[in-house]
């Protein structure tokens, strides 16, 4: 059943990821990969607070369900490092290298808050 | 391109229901993957003795991470490339399935659970991260150059 439940959630925050994806494209098609950023972030800063809330406690399929399933889906490893790679490949150095070096630090900063906010 | 931008309400719902396929399908392969215990046990002191921190790594989520940004890079490069964002094909592949099956949250779960035990084997592991999946972005993207 969590198994179940996990992959349920794992495609709903896919949902939300590309709905944000979306959202910004229709609106500035050239700022799309911050919308995977700010997912990434979003999703990161869910993974802290939900990470420090459920760590330890006897829960564990809903931890699984929350971080593997919902935050998994919503954050991407694979998009945050394939669409700079390929944006250098065309010359935009900058804009590559401001979403390689903003992904992980962005991150990191909401994981801490995440887990600030749960202490 | 506009008409590529902005979807129909049916076109929007079948392009949810597309990246909620691969999702669902890349989150399973990542939650069944994540139950491999690569060390088979505890680990113990002997030949092959590593600090207790390196027993944290996730080599598995590292894998999946580094093999995503290498496909991904492939098919956005190559395959995919003149598709436009909401091509069925692309949102099942890349935005479903590879969004599902990496995670950028699950790496920074592990990351803490090594900071806890050294800070520079969490900030090593982390740049490790980074640096493999821009290798493998970089090997995608090279897969299909044409020789001269």
């Amino acid at each position: 059943m969590t198994l179940f439940l996990v992959t349920i959630a794992g495609a709903l925050g896919c949902v939300v990821r590309y709905l944000f994806e979306y959202g910004v494209r229709r609106n500035h098609p050239t700022s799309r990969p911050w919308a995977t950023v700010a997912a990434n972030a979003l999703g990161t800063g869910i993974a802290g607070y939900a990470a420090y809330r459920l760590v330890g406690t006897d829960q564990d399929h809903i931890r699984t369900i929350v971080l593997t399933g919902f935050c998994g889906g919503l954050t991407t490893f694979s998009s945050a490092l394939a669409v700079p790679v390929i944006l250098q490949r065309e010359h935009h150095w900058v804009y590559a290298a401001a979403l390689i070096t903003t992904t992980p630090l962005l991150c990191a900063g909401m994981f801490v808050l995440g887990m600030s906010l749960a202490h | 391109m506009r008409s590529h931008i902005t979807l129909s309400p049916k076109q929007l719902g079948r392009a949810v229901l597309v990246v909620a396929l691969g999702g669902a399908v890349g989150t399973l392969i990542r939650d069944l993957s994540s139950k491999i215990n690569l060390y088979g046990g505890p680990p113990r002191p002997g030949v092959f003795y590593l600090p207790d921190w390196t027993h944290q790594i996730p080599w598995v989520l590292l894998a999946i991470n580094t093999i995503g940004v290498f496909v991904a890079t492939d098919l956005l490069r190559h395959r995919l490339k003149h598709h436009d964002p909401n091509d069925p094909m692309r949102l099942l592949l890349v935005t479903g399935f590879l969004g599902g099956l990496t995670s950028y949250s699950g790496l920074f779960v592990d990351l803490a659970a090594i900071w806890h035990l050294t800070i520079g084997g969490c900030l090593l592991v982390a740049a490790g991260a980074i640096l493999s999946g821009l290798f493998a972005g970089i090997l995608g993207l090279g897969r299909h150059r044409r020789k001269p």
